[in-house]
C-alpha cells in the first residue's frame, strides 16, 4: 500500500474490501478535496466552482436550503472516497420486498464470496444475524429483522438504511439527510449512533441544531456556491438560519 | 381414497401407453381419410397381427404423411401402410427396407376428378379425354405428399394443361385427405378436385356424396399405390425370418372384416420394382429430387 | 369578400411523430388489404356455420379415457416446457445486455413452436421430448427479452448503494427482488400461453387436446370439437385457482411421471439431420455449380411468393387487428360501460384471447374457404382482443372531468386521445407476434412461408425446409427491431406483463 500516505486523495486507494478492516487514516490527512471544480447533476451545473477539503477525523455538516447543492457535493465526495466511505442516501434505496435483516446485509455483501451471500439469503448465516441484532438494537429495529421493508412506516426504512450502511464498516460516514424522516429524540439517538462508529462523517442537514451538535464544521451553500465554511465553535445556531434566508 | 387409487392407475396406464411403445412391434398407416374410422381400421389389424405374429403390436397415430414416413425413418415403426409415393420416399430413406404386399385392387389404382355442379363440368361426358375445361377453376388436391390425391393428377394435369397447377388454375389447394377433398368440392369451395377412387366409392356407398351435386369427369390410367413396406433390420431385432412372415401374414388375411377396413379384396405380393413408375413421375414433376 | 377571406377557415392538420407512425402504418395496412385475397370462397357459409352452431350447443365427450389423456399430456407438455423454457430463459436474461445474446433470443423466438415441432418430429419423432424442446426454445427467447428488459427497468438506486461487491451477490440481493413480482406475473400469464401452444401442437400429432380438436373440426364432428373446445377454455379460465405456487412442484413431478421425456431415437438421426439433410441439395450432391440456380429457384418459386404473402398478412391483420381493438376496448373500460356489462364484456375480450388464432383460422377456413380472409379475421381476432382488453384496463386510470360528455363524442375527444400512446405502443409490441403467426398460419393452407415450410417437410426436403425457416425467423427480427425502434422514437413505454 504505497499510496497510504495521501498520495492519491482524488483516487483514494482501494480498501481491504474483502476483510473489512477498518483502516485508520492518520488524523488530519485530507481525504477528499476540491479545486476549483463544478459539479453537475444530470448534465445541469448544480455546484460552481467549489473549492474545500476534508481531512481525516473531521465530522462536517452540509447546511443549505434544498436545492442548493448539498445531495450533488456529497454524492461528489462518493466518487472521491467510493470504496472507503459508508454511504447512506436521500432515498434509502432499499429493496422493499426483502428483510430488515437482508437489507442491512446488503452492506456486508462486499466482504463475503458469492455462495456465502447466496446460502444467506436463503437462510441467514448466525454470525451476521447476530451482528446485524446487535445493530438492530440499538436503532429499534430488532422486532423487525424477519419483516419485508415493504411493510415498514418511513422512520423505520430510513433507520434500516442507516443501519445498512454502518454495517458497510467504513472509516467515513456519508450521509445524506440520514434522519429526516425522524423525531427529534430519535434523531438524535441515531446521529449518536453513527457518530460512535466513524471517525469522520459528512452529513447533510436541515436541522441546524443538530448540524451543530454532532458536528465540528459547517459548509453552508446557497445556490450551488459555498457561502460559509467555519468551525461549529464559531457560529450559533441564529447565523446559520440566516442561510435559509 | 377410491380416488387416489383411480390415479394411480390412470398414471400408470398412462406413462405406459406413450413411453414404454419402444417396446414390441409397431406400424403406422397414412391418414388419408377420416381418422375415427383409421384408429377402428387399424386397431383390429394390430389385433390380428399381433394374434399371427406373437409380438406385442401397436398401431401409432400419425398426422400426416410426411410424419408415416418419418415415423418409418426413425424405426418409431417397422412397417407401414404406405401410399405410392410415401412408400417410394420411406424406402428412399431406409435402406434395406421393401415392399412386401399390396392390395390387389393396388395393381391398377386410379384417381378420379371431380366437379361441382356449378362448375358446368358436369354431364359433358368426355369420355377417356382428359377434361381441359377444367383450365382456369379452382382446384383442390388432397395431402400433399398423396399419390392419388397429388401425385398423379398433379402429372397429367402438367401432361395435358402444359402448365403447374397454380398457373393453370384459378387457385389451387390442398385439402389435407380425400374426405375432405370430397366434402369441399360438394360445398363448392372448390369446382375440380382430385379423389382417390377406392375413397370415392365407399362414401357413395355410405351415402355421403350427392350425385346432383358432385359428380367424376374423369379418371386417370392406373398406376401402382398403396403398399405394405418393412424396415430391412426386422429380422435382425425380432429373428430370422420376421418379414416374410410379415409378409405371408399378410397375404393370408381373409377376413372380410379385415380386408373392408382398407377398402381391398385381398393382398398381393409386391416389391420395390413394382413402384419404379410412381417414382419415375415424382422425379418428373419435380416432387423427388432425381 | 375581403372580410371572409379575412376569417378564412385555415385550421390546417399538424401531424405529430405519434399520428405520423400510425398514419403511416394504416397507409401500408390499407395497401396490403388491397392486395390481399379476402373473398369468401365458400358458397354456402352458412350451413357449416348453422352445424357449428348446433354443436357448439350440443357437446359431447367422445371417449372419456382419450379424453382424460389428451388433457393430462396437454398440461404435462406445458408444465415441462415452461419449467425448461424458464430456466433457459432467466439464464440468457443474464447476460441480455449482450447484442449477441439479443439476437440469438429474437431468432429462436422468431421461429413458431410448430416449426421447432416439424423440426424435432424429424430428429426425435413423436417423443415427449420433441413436444417440450418445441415449446420450450421459443418461450425461451420470450421470456429471456422480457425478463431482461424487467431487469434493466429495475430501480437501480439499490444496486447503486452498495459497496464493490461481485455481479450475482448484488444481482440476487437487489436486482432480482426488485423484479421478483413482475417476473412471476409475467410466467403466470406466459403459461396460459403455453397451454394454448400446447394444445396447438396436437394439430401436427403430438397426443393433446389439439390431435383430437383437429380431426374432429376437421371431419364436421362439431360437437366433439366443441367439448374439447370447451375444456380448453375451462382449464385457461379456471388457472388462478390451480396454479398455486405451492402446487408447482406436484405438477411437474405429476408431469414427469406421466410424460418422462425419453429419447427413443439414436443420436445418429439427429446427427443426420443436422450434418446431412439441411445441408443445400446441391452442396450435399457436390455440385457447387447448381447453387446458385437452386437459389434463384427457390427464391422465385417459394422464398418471394412466401415473403410476400406473409408481409401482406402481417400488415392487413395488424391494421385490422388496431380496427377491432378501436372498436372493442370500451366493452372494458368503466368509462363506457358498467357494472355486469363491462363483465360480459371483458370476458368476451378473454375468450377471444384464450382462442388461439391458429384454431381460430383453422375454423374460419372450413367456413368461409381458402383465401386469407379467415386467416385475417383470426388474427384480428385473437390479437385485437388482447390489446382492447389491456386499453380497457388501462383507461381504468383516467380520471375524467364531471361534466364530461358521453358515448362517441367522449369516446373521440377524451378517450381516445389520451389512450393513443398506450394503444400505439401496445400494437407495436403485438406486431412482432403477428408477424409470427401470419408466417406459421400458411401451413393451413394460405399461400404465406408456412405453406412452403409444411410441403417442404411434406416432400422431405429439410434444406429448403431449413432456409424458408430462417427467413421467417429473420422476417419477424426485422419487425421485432422496427418495433422497438419506433417504441424508443415514440418514447412509448408499456408493461410487458401481459404481451
Amino acid at each position: 500500500m504505497a499510496n497510504e500516505a495521501g498520495v492519491s486523495q482524488i483516487n483514494p486507494s482501494v480498501t481491504d474490501a474483502q476483510t473489512g478492516a477498518q483502516r485508520a487514516r492518520t488524523s488530519g490527512e485530507v481525504i477528499a478535496q476540491f479545486k476549483g471544480q463544478t459539479l453537475y447533476y444530470q448534465d445541469r451545473p448544480v455546484v460552481r466552482d467549489l473549492n474545500f477539503s476534508i481531512h481525516a477525523g473531521e465530522r462536517v455538516a452540509l447546511v443549505g436550503h434544498s436545492g442548493a447543492g448539498k445531495s450533488t457535493v456529497l454524492r461528489a465526495l462518493r466518487q472521491q472516497m467510493q470504496s472507503e466511505c459508508a454511504w447512506c442516501p436521500q432515498d434509502a434505496g432499499l429493496v422493499p420486498m426483502l428483510s430488515v435483516y437482508h437489507n442491512i446485509y446488503m452492506g456486508a455483501l462486499h466482504r463475503h464470496g458469492v455462495f456465502y451471500n447466496l446460502a444467506n439469503l436463503v437462510r441467514p448465516w448466525r454470525e451476521p444475524w447476530q451482528q446485524v441484532r446487535k445493530l438492530s438494537v440499538e436503532l429499534g429495529l430488532e422486532h423487525l429483522l424477519s419483516q419485508a421493508v415493504e411493510q415498514l412506516s418511513g422512520g423505520q426504512q430510513q433507520r434500516t438504511a442507516v443501519a445498512r450502511a454502518v454495517f458497510q464498516r467504513q472509516p467515513i460516514f456519508l450521509g445524506d439527510e440520514p434522519v429526516s424522516a425522524l423525531d427529534a429524540f430519535q434523531a438524535q439517538q441515531v446521529l449518536e449512533f453513527i457518530c460512535k462508529r466513524h471517525d469522520s462523517l459528512v452529513l447533510s442537514l436541515h436541522d441546524t441544531g443538530q448540524a451543530l451538535r454532532f458536528c465540528d464544521r459547517i459548509i453552508g451553500l446557497v445556490e450551488g456556491k459555498v457561502v460559509l465554511d467555519t468551525p461549529a465553535l464559531d457560529i450559533n445556531q441564529s447565523d446559520l438560519q440566516a442561510l435559509y434566508q | 381414497m377410491r380416488l387416489l387409487t383411480v390415479l394411480a392407475a390412470l398414471l400408470t396406464s398412462l406413462t405406459f401407453s406413450f413411453s414404454t411403445v419402444a417396446e414390441g412391434f409397431r406400424f403406422t398407416a397414412i391418414p388419408d381419410q377420416d381418422e375415427s374410422q383409421l384408429q377402428a381400421r387399424f386397431g383390429k389389424v394390430a389385433r390380428y397381427l399381433e394374434r399371427e405374429l406373437g409380438v406385442p403390436v401397436t398401431y401409432v397415430p400419425v398426422k400426416s404423411y410426411a410424419a408415416a414416413v418419418t415415423a418409418f425413418r426413425n424405426n418409431q415403426v417397422q412397417l407401414a401402410w404406405f401410399g405410392g409415393l410415401s412408400g417410394v420416399k420411406a424406402r428412399d430413406l431406409v435402406s434395406g427396407s421393401r415392399a412386401i404386399a399390396q392390395g390387389y385392387e393396388d395393381q391398377f389404382f386410379k384417381t378420379y376428378l371431380i366437379a361441382h355442379h356449378s362448375s358446368g363440368l358436369l354431364g359433358q361426358s368426355t369420355g377417356d379425354k382428359f377434361p381441359k375445361a377444367i383450365q382456369g377453376k379452382t382446384f383442390t388436391f388432397g395431402s400433399k405428399g398423396s399419390t392419388s390425391g397429388r401425385l398423379m393428377p398433379e402429372f397429367y394435369v402438367r401432361k395435358h394443361l402444359g402448365q403447374a397447377p397454380d398457373k393453370a388454375f384459378d387457385r389451387v389447394g390442398f385439402s389435407g385427405d380425400h374426405s375432405r377433398t370430397i366434402a369441399l368440392v360438394q360445398s363448392g369451395a372448390y369446382a375440380v378436385g382430385a379423389v382417390n377412387y377406392k375413397v370415392w366409392e365407399r362414401a357413395l356407398a355410405d351415402g355421403k356424396i350427392d350425385r346432383n351435386k358432385v359428380d367424376v369427369i374423369w379418371q386417370t390410367p392406373a398406376y401402382p399405390d398403396y403398399q405394405w413396406s418393412v424396415r430391412g433390420d426386422v429380422d435382425q431385432r425380432f429373428g430370422a425370418g420376421f418379414a416374410d412372415r410379415i409378409q405371408s401374414v399378410l397375404l393370408a388375411i381373409d377376413d372380410p372384416e379385415l380386408l373392408e377396413a382398407f377398402p381391398r379384396q385381398s393382398f398381393v405380393k409386391a416389391d420395390n420394382d413394382d413402384y419404379r413408375p410412381i417414382r419415375d413421375t415424382a422425379v418428373t414433376i419435380g416432387l423427388i429430387d432425381g | 369578400m375581403s372580410i371572409s377571406s379575412a376569417h378564412e377557415f385555415h385550421y390546417r392538420t399538424a401531424l405529430g411523430p405519434l399520428s405520423r407512425t400510425a398514419a403511416l402504418l394504416t397507409l401500408v395496412g390499407v395497401m396490403a388489404l388491397l392486395l390481399a385475397d379476402i373473398e369468401i370462397i365458400s358458397p354456402e357459409p352458412g350451413l357449416e356455420l348453422t352445424r357449428m352452431g348446433l354443436g357448439l350447443l350440443s357437446p359431447r365427450i367422445p371417449d372419456q379415457y382419450v379424453f382424460v389423456e389428451a388433457l393430462l399430456n396437454t398440461l404435462s407438455f406445458a408444465f415441462q416446457a415452461m419449467a425448461l423454457a424458464t430456466l433457459i430463459g432467466f439464464l440468457l436474461s443474464l447476460v441480455y445486455r449482450l447484442a449477441v445474446v439479443r439476437a440469438f433470443c429474437a431468432f429462436i423466438r422468431g421461429i413458431h413452436e410448430l416449426f421447432w415441432a416439424l423440426i424435432f418430429l424429424q430428429v426425435m419423432g413423436l417423443s415427449t421430448l420433441t413436444g417440450v424442446l418445441a415449446l420450450a426454445i421459443p418461450y425461451a427467447g420470450i421470456l429471456a427479452k422480457i425478463f431482461g428488459e424487467l431487469f434493466e427497468e429495475v430501480s437501480p438506486q439499490p444496486r447503486n448503494n452498495l459497496l464493490v461487491a461481485d455481479h450475482i451477490s448484488a444481482f440476487f440481493y437487489t436486482t432480482l427482488p426488485l423484479a421478483w413480482r413482475s417476473l412471476c406475473a409475467y410466467c403466470s400469464y406466459r403459461f396460459e400461453c403455453m397451454v394454448r401452444s400446447s394444445v396447438i401442437l396436437g394439430f401436427v400429432g403430438l397426443p393433446t387436446l389439439g390431435f383430437y380438436l383437429e380431426s374432429a373440426l376437421r371431419e364436421g364432428r362439431y360437437q366433439e370439437g366443441a367439448a374439447l373446445l370447451y375444456v380448453l377454455l375451462l382449464l385457461i379460465a379456471t388457472l388462478r385457482f390451480w396454479l398455486r405456487r405451492a402446487l408447482l412442484p406436484v405438477y411437474l413431478l405429476a408431469a414427469f411421471l406421466l410424460l418422462p421425456p425419453v429419447v427413443e431415437v439414436s443420436w445418429d438421426g439427429a446427427w443426420r439431420f443436422f450434418t446431412v439433410d439441411i445441408v443445400p441439395a446441391p452442396l450435399r450432391n457436390n455440385s457447387q455449380a447448381q447453387l446458385w440456380s437452386w437459389l434463384t429457384l427457390l427464391w422465385q418459386q417459394q422464398l418471394q411468393p412466401g415473403v410476400i404473402n406473409t408481409l401482406i398478412l402481417g400488415m392487413a391483420a395488424l391494421l385490422v387487428t388496431a380496427m377491432f381493438a378501436l372498436l372493442c376496448f370500451p366493452l372494458n373500460s368503466p368509462h363506457f360501460v358498467r357494472g355486469w356489462s363491462r363483465r360480459f364484456g371483458d370476458a368476451f375480450l378473454i375468450i377471444g384471447r384464450t382462442l388461439p388464432e391458429y384454431l381460430l383460422a383453422f375454423v374460419g377456413l372450413i367456413v368461409l374457404g381458402p383465401s386469407m380472409l379467415p386467416a385475417l379475421l383470426a388474427l384480428a381476432l385473437h390479437n385485437g382482443t388482447i390489446v382492447a382488453h389491456l386499453v380497457g384496463r388501462f383507461s381504468e386510470s383516467l380520471s375524467l372531468r364531471q361534466d364530461a360528455v358521453r358515448g362517441v363524442n367522449l369516446y373521440f375527444y377524451e378517450v381516445l386521445p389520451r389512450m393513443f400512446r398506450q394503444f400505439l405502443a401496445l400494437l407495436l409490441y403485438r406486431w412482432e407476434v403477428i408477424m409470427r403467426e401470419s408466417a406459421i398460419l400458411g401451413m393451413l393452407g394460405f399461400a404465406t412461408l408456412g405453406f412452403y415450410i409444411d410441403s417442404a417437410f411434406e416432400e422431405f426436403r429439410f434444406d429448403r425446409a431449413a432456409l424458408l425457416i430462417i427467413c421467417s425467423a429473420l422476417l419477424n427480427m426485422l419487425a421485432d427491431a422496427l418495433a422497438r425502434y419506433w417504441r424508443r422514437r415514440l418514447h412509448l413505454n408499456t408493461t410487458p406483463e401481459t404481451l
